[in-house]
């Protein structure tokens, strides 16, 4: 194979465990966003690990039998943050509290799947490869979703990373037929110490005083430098910025590392973030508290740093699980593996309502576990054709049939708020990419005045030409680049009382 | 740090300018219109990646110089993996235990012994020379396909070979020999005289060194290499000879340019058609017209001693100087224990080496029963080159019985820089840390997870690493804590050379378990259990971590 085309549609990997080719030229398509960059909508996942109590983080205040089922487990109504009069939230879940009261978090109770599988390994398996309990897929459900986007992946793939996942080396959620459309970053503490320039390779973990060591410090340098998306990553996260502290947790690390790069203007759509140590056997009344109250200051702490930057509204945060756990304490104050579980979903553009009720405590299935309320498919579902308005082929493609859909997302996919006239149309730019120069060109509806600019990636505007009047139909403006760094830029028409964008590319 | 990082633009250079492979063809040999199509074939061909020279020496630490015999306490299984790892391609858990439960002394007999040599790729291997001037065009390149053929068979069958010794050197000797006497197949042409030189070093590598050097030096491939066919009377020829004395026996300052001139004398009037010479072992001399002819019969003075000499009395006289043992030990030295030399031991197995007829065996038992040897040090030290983490790794995962593609083995070599048969340069591979740069670590990482993942950016396939059976293989019952603990510690110790920290054996233990409890995992639990799904995780996570590319 000749070096060229290996770099072009092999994989290499890194530090953090990429699994993605060298960067290519982007594409058009609905993540790729080339004309209206500014619309992307992203979801973030977390996955609490483990199998998340949901009976103990929304907890059903009404139901003796919870209390009879949990001498020492069961939360009082008095400590319970008052939802409603048959909910309360785990007292820890202050900020989740004040979220779903002021609008910005839905709840869904009951999500799960039929003849649960009480496996962590199995079950999580059935989550991410979004199969029935006894369906072994090999694909999983977001690499199936992105492949309809990316069919040649990873040839032909965009700049950004389609797929962010932190803190599991499991990849299943994003493999595709072919490759696996997920970016693993195993040590997000790193990684964000490696954009904001702080990081020490080995600090946290010296190498021997040895030859051994010696060797190690230098291997550890160079896998530093080859990680796959470093110049992506760099340029764009290394320009974003958290505008609130994190809990100094992992999970808080995860958080700000992907507000940083949602600030940054990463392209990357799906992030899958991890937080361990929800199977809580044993010993229950700490552990899940302490890991709730993790999860409300990351999730509070995220939530509040997207909206102080103005990108809240594209962003949308959801929890998963691979399971609930049983109604009923065990013998070490813990609880064993159950079945459905709730969700919270967080965000500007949900629903602030519940979905479904407390899961019945007296009605089980044939395990004595509850019965589910919702297909995690139909979850799925819901992000795919309601939050990034995509088609239901494209969702019935991914899960091998319809899922109905859960209604928690408030808006489809955003619209300009000022609607363009008809004929302000803005053209490909020729060549793109370009050296030195390239020709913009756009279409007046009437006779009008015009500004260019060109802005970068984040938006801060470098040059402004004022055109004046121009005619109506096509106008043609040439853009030189001779001053310019290589790099992607943004060139803005600004007509008719409207702004078009474009990215443009200068490749020197 | 010179290799860091490495520019894709100038990975790809394969210009005139870095054509060094072309440079150093003889235009005329085998004859004119061969030398031709050699070439032009060669063009055709990219250039075989080369990692840049890492030049810096890491700093000296302070190691033991004890030329003790290791004390029978510290023969544990670190010892044993560290013995075995460097002998040895890819030693297995349950060898490695076993063989830390020998004496050191009978593994290092079992190492060093003489093994028998493997069966040659084909029987092409004694194909004779052909009589160039009677071929068509069209018949010289068809036989040149066919040479490349045979070349990329003899390739694979070492590769191949490189798995099948069970505690025994001979392998990894092969490898560092040719490494020693870096010989290049783009210039030697013949696959037969490759293969001939191969089995050489597997021959005579562990025996008496004077005997070896011969044997290399008047074999066809050495002699088109280093131009010895090519020397004349009016007209000596002085590349073998400066490479003799500065790669192959004294080292620099150890002579002067006169002595080289006066060798080059002596190495006259020997030849070769590719597969036979004229030159006999039972005379040690070169016979027959072209000798008779081109040989330079005069009195020569080489290394202060004057007479008739030709090639084998160069060799003799080399032989009896001190300096020859000093850096034929440093070189053993540096490939089998570190870059940094340590004094003491090599001067000690200089002197070892000379009063033992300059055999090798007995050097190298020496060496690895030394206590500096074991030294913790060098536990790690060893950026395994390509072949060693390649070959090992498979050997290690139980593949090593699996036919992998040609495309696999050695394309994949291309890429890494070590292609066998294909050194740089007659000083072999610089090695080290040129192994490691920001093109060739992600790769490196790929390639080595293919034995998990089936996929390699050179081919896929269906057959991969029986994880079951590799933690069975480790497991021991009689130890205590949870299977998953115990496993990912032998792993650990399994791949890497450094002592396993516990900042990533914690890690490693949440990747096997992936959020479930160790009890949630069991040794035995049937194969088609999504545990081992996550235990292949932990495979690959391993072998992205830097700590996998050290031994």
């Amino acid at each position: 194979m000749k070096r060229r085309d290996f770099i072009k549609s092999a994989f290499a990997l890194s530090a953090f465990g990429t699994q993605v080719p060298v960067m290519a030229l982007g594409r058009k398509n609905q993540f790729g966003r080339i004309v209206q960059w500014d619309t992307d909508r992203i979801i973030v996942l977390i996955k609490l690990n483990g199998g998340n109590d949901g009976l103990n983080t929304i907890i059903p205040t009404q139901d003796d039998i919870y209390y009879n089922a949990r001498p020492s487990l069961a939360i009082s109504p008095n400590d319970a943050l008052t939802i409603d009069e048959q909910n309360g939230f785990h007292p820890n879940l202050s900020a989740f509290h004040s979220l779903y009261q002021s609008g910005n978090m839905s709840l869904i109770h009951g999500i799960g799947y039929p003849q649960p599988n009480l496996s962590h390994f199995r079950s999580s398996d059935i989550w991410v490869t979004g199969s029935d309990a006894d369906q072994y897929l090999q694909t999983g459900w977001i690499g199936r979703l992105l492949e309809q986007e990316y069919p040649d992946f990873p040839s032909n793939a965009p700049e950004h990373p389609l797929a962010i996942q932190f803190n599991s080396a499991n990849l299943l959620e994003f493999k595709t037929s072919g490759s696996n459309t997920g970016m693993m970053v195993f040590d997000p503490e790193t990684m964000y110490n490696l954009i904001n320039g702080n990081y020490v390779a080995g600090e946290d973990d010296p190498a021997p005083d040895t030859y051994g060591g010696t060797e190690l410090d230098f291997v550890r340098e160079v896998d530093l430098l080859s990680f796959e998306y470093a110049e992506v990553i760099n340029e764009t996260a290394g320009q974003g910025s958290n505008s609130v502290e994190y809990p100094e947790t992992n999970l808080g690390y995860q958080m700000a590392l992907t507000a940083q790069m949602i600030s940054g203007g990463l392209g990357t759509p799906i992030y899958r973030i991890y937080q361990s140590g929800y199977d809580t056997h044993a010993d229950q009344n700490n552990d899940h508290s302490n890991l709730l109250l993790d999860l409300n200051n990351a999730v509070l702490a995220f939530m509040e740093d997207l909206s102080n930057q103005g990108l809240l509204d594209r962003v949308m945060v959801v929890t998963t699980s691979e399971f609930g756990r049983r109604y009923f304490e065990n013998g070490s104050t813990g609880t064993d593996h159950g079945s459905s579980a709730p969700c919270m979903v967080f965000g500007s553009q949900v629903v602030p309502e519940m979905f479904g009720e407390q899961p019945s405590l007296s009605n089980l299935d044939q395990n004595n576990n509850l019965f589910i309320q919702h297909d995690f498919r139909q979850l799925y579902t819901s992000i795919i054709t309601d939050w990034f308005g995509l088609d239901t082929e494209i969702s019935t493609n991914v899960f091998g049939q319809q899922f109905v859909t859960i209604p928690f997302v408030q808006t489809p996919l955003s619209v300009r708020t000022t609607p363009i006239p008809a004929k302000f149309k803005m053209h490909p730019a020729i060549p793109n990419p370009f050296n030195p120069s390239t020709m913009l060109s756009y279409t007046l509806p009437n006779n009008g005045n015009v500004t260019i600019r060109l802005l970068d990636l984040r938006g801060h505007v470098l040059k402004t030409h004022p055109l004046g009047k121009q005619n109506a139909g096509r106008n043609i403006f040439k853009l030189d680049g001779r001053n310019l760094a290589s790099g992607s830029y943004i060139a803005q028409v600004e007509a008719a009382g409207s702004v078009l964008n474009q990215k443009i590319t200068l490749l020197k | 740090m010179s290799s860091l990082p490495l520019s894709r633009r100038a990975f790809f250079k394969g210009g005139k300018a870095s054509r060094p492979d072309l440079d150093r063809l003889n235009p005329n040999w085998p004859t004119k219109r061969v030398a031709k199509l050699i070439r032009n074939n060669l063009k055709k061909n990219s250039p075989i990646y080369h990692p840049p020279k890492v030049d810096e020496l890491p700093p000296v630490l302070p190691v033991t110089h004890s030329t003790e015999s290791l004390q029978v306490v510290d023969w544990d299984m670190g010892a044993a993996r560290h013995l075995l790892c460097r002998t040895m391609f890819g030693p297995k858990y349950p060898e490695i235990k076993e063989a830390s439960e020998n004496p050191l002394e009978t593994e290092l007999s079992s190492i060093l012994s003489t093994v028998s040599l493997p069966d040659p790729p084909g029987e092409w291997v004694y194909e004779p020379a052909p009589q160039w001037d009677a071929l068509t065009g069209e018949e010289i390149q068809e036989l040149m396909n066919q040479y490349r053929e045979w070349m990329g068979e003899l390739r694979y069958w070492w590769m191949k070979g490189m798995m099948r010794n069970p505690i025994n050197i001979q392998e990894m000797i092969t490898l560092f020999w040719h490494n020693y006497f870096a010989t290049a197949q783009s210039k030697v042409f013949f696959p037969q005289a490759m293969y001939q030189q191969n089995s050489v070093f597997r021959q005579f590598g562990l025996g008496n060194f004077k005997e070896l050097l011969r044997q290399v030096t008047f074999g066809p491939a050495m002699m088109i290499w280093l131009d010895i066919h090519q020397s004349k009377d009016v007209e000596p020829n002085e590349n073998f000879p400066r490479e003799l004395l500065e790669l192959f026996t004294m080292g620099v300052d150890n002579y002067t340019q006169d002595d080289i001139v006066e060798a080059a004398r002596a190495f006259t009037g020997y030849r070769t058609n590719g597969v036979e010479t004229n030159y006999s072992f039972e005379e040690a001399s070169g016979s027959g017209p072209w000798w008779n002819e081109w040989h330079d019969f005069e009195e020569k003075t080489f290394l202060g001693q004057t007479g008739n000499w030709n090639g084998d009395d160069i060799i003799n006289i080399i032989m009896e100087q001190d300096a020859t043992a000093v850096h034929i030990c440093t070189r053993l030295y540096k490939w089998f224990v570190y870059q940094n030399v340590d004094e003491t031991i090599v001067n000690e197995m200089a002197d070892i080496f000379r009063n033992n007829d300059y055999s090798i065996t007995t050097v190298l038992y020496f060496l690895f029963s030394t206590e500096h040897f074991y030294d913790e040090n060098f536990r790690g030290a060893d950026i395994q080159n390509p072949l060693t983490l390649m070959q090992g790794l498979i050997r290690k995962c139980g593949m090593e019985e699996f036919h992998f593609s040609l495309y696999y083995f050695i394309h994949s070599q291309e890429f890494l820089g070590m292609l066998p048969l294909e050194p740089p340069d007659v000083s072999g591979w610089p090695g080290y840390r040129s192994w490691i740069n920001s093109i060739t670590l992600p790769v490196r990482k790929v390639q080595a997870s293919s034995v998990i993942t089936g996929q390699s950016p050179w081919g896929n396939f269906d057959v991969t690493t029986n994880v079951r059976a590799l933690a069975q293989s480790m497991y021991d019952q009689n130890e205590e804590g949870y299977a998953s603990e115990q496993i990912v510690r032998k792993l650990g110790f399994l791949f890497f050379g450094n002592p396993l920290s516990e900042n990533l054996e914690g890690r490693m233990l949440s990747v096997l378990l992936d959020g479930a409890e160790p009890y949630d995992w069991a040794i035995n639990a049937p194969p088609n259990n999504p545990q081992w799904d996550r235990m292949r995780d932990l495979m690959v996570y391993i072998m992205r971590v830097p700590e996998f590319q050290l031994s």
